[in-house]
């Protein structure tokens, strides 16, 4: 990370930009157990009570790092039902980063966000049918595979 | 704007940070040897 990624110009940018910073050593006490910590790196994203919701735990190049940051800040706003606000950061992913490894997991919680905004099943049906045809092996096309049947 | 990232060393500083410009937080745990 510290050779290729957090280097790089977009990747201080978007940081700067977009989240507060905070690196601690893996053995730190008493956040490393706090937080399970077992390997380094372990990418944590918190909202600013401090609760998690979204970890990574491995090397990301740039441009996985940042859909990985964007993913978790939409996961933050869809896990307090602030679902417009999780649909614009993930819509910012699948426009930005459309061939990240985050994007499968982007589709689906915007789908899922706009279901729970508008108690339509449409956007779960179409999202499944978006997996499918763009990322057929993805774990997240598997998970959406029932709602075809909507 | 600075070509490093300034990275907070103290959680709950980052947290308190976080609060008050409504940002969520990049909590990175590596191995500094």
């Amino acid at each position: 990370m510290d050779a290729v990624t957090y280097p790089n110009l977009d990747v201080i940018r978007f940081i700067q930009g977009h989240v507060v910073p905070v690196r601690l050593p893996f053995d730190a006490k008493p956040e490393a157990n706090d937080f399970k910590v077992k390997w380094t790196p372990t990418l944590i994203i918190l909202d600013h009570d401090g609760g998690e919701h979204h970890r990574i735990t491995g090397f990301l190049a740039p441009e996985e790092l940042l859909p990985m940051i964007l993913l978790g800040i939409g996961k933050a706003h869809f896990e307090r039902e602030a679902f417009t606000e999780a649909i614009r950061s993930l819509d910012a992913l699948l426009k930005d980063y459309p061939k990240s490894d985050s994007a499968p997991q982007a589709i689906y919680y915007r789908a899922v966000s706009q279901y729970k905004s508008t108690h339509s099943a449409e956007p779960l049906k179409e999202a499944y049918q978006k997996l499918h045809a763009e990322y057929p092996s993805s774990e997240w096309t598997k998970r959406a595979a029932p709602y075809r049947l909507l | 704007m600075e070509n490093k990232i300034e990275w907070e060393t103290n959680l709950r500083a980052a947290i308190a940070r976080a609060q008050d410009d409504d940002r969520p937080v990049l909590l990175d745990f590596h191995n500094p040897n």
